[in-house]
């Protein structure tokens, strides 16, 4: 019995010195400091708890731009395209339930409280069309890395806001 | 599916934390009022699917990694003006 004690501990330090495979970007050695954990997974893909977020390659001048991804580290063909949505809304004020912050164990989506994400979608074949989900972000607690999608009250952003004007 | 009939003014207790009350009932509507932890969402179940379908929609769009250069650029643009 102390055997598979310290078995399972041993696994469980593994976990954040692991190498995942994935299907858009390889073999990725996965960062402690960049997994995040979503305790009821999304809308969608319940079962989905633990992500890690990867840097979007390309970009001419080798400067990062405002996209992440979420990489599932269950499931390697599974990811999100995301950003933060003040990238490009400065203005973007969702009005989030007091309650579910309180469940992450933050007060406000402040910089220096919470990481905000819209899932972003891209019609094919036209990039430029790109949507960002400004209805239900992505707020992540900065120091404990817990997340939830959370729908916003304020009835005016849609799901399928585009980032750039037609 | 639990099915149960209340009346104007009855309860339905889900676990020890959720209430769920018929408040009123106006031709084929009924208003419910929902006691639960502030930690607890709740929403109308069309809100609810509409997330969960944006989700796999933004999900299989990107399953090939897109060029999104062109974007990024747009962006830098807008910032310079």
């Amino acid at each position: 019995m102390r055997l598979s004690a310290r078995q399972s501990i041993a696994r469980e330090a593994r976990i954040f010195a692991m190498m995942i495979e994935t299907t858009r970007f390889g073999t990725l050695s996965i960062d402690e400091s960049r997994v995040i954990t979503l305790p009821e997974g999304l809308p969608g893909f319940e079962s989905c708890r633990q992500f890690t977020v990867v840097p979007h390659p390309g970009g001419d001048d080798g400067k990062d731009g405002p996209f992440e991804w979420l990489q599932s580290i269950e499931d390697a063909s599974l990811a999100f395209l995301a950003m933060d949505p003040h990238h490009v809304f400065p203005q973007y004020n969702p009005h989030l339930s007091a309650g579910e912050l309180q469940s992450l164990g933050i007060e406000g989506i402040g910089r220096d409280s919470a990481r905000v994400y819209a899932l972003l979608t891209v019609p094919k074949g036209d990039p430029c069309g790109i949507t960002a989900n400004l209805m239900a972000p992505l707020v992540v607690n900065c120091r404990t890395l817990l997340g939830k999608q959370i729908v916003a009250c304020n009835e005016n952003y849609g799901l399928r806001h585009r980032l750039l004007p037609n | 599916m639990l099915v149960l009939t209340r009346r104007l003014n009855q309860s339905i207790k889900i676990g020890d934390d959720i209430e769920i009350t018929v408040i009123e009932v106006r031709g084929d509507q009924v208003r419910l009022g929902v006691a639960a932890p502030k930690t607890v969402s709740v929403h109308r179940k069309e809100v609810y699917l509409q997330i969960q379908q944006e989700n796999r929609a933004s999900a299989m769009s990107s399953s090939d990694v897109p060029n999104l250069d062109a974007v990024s650029h747009a962006f830098k643009n807008r910032e310079s003006h």
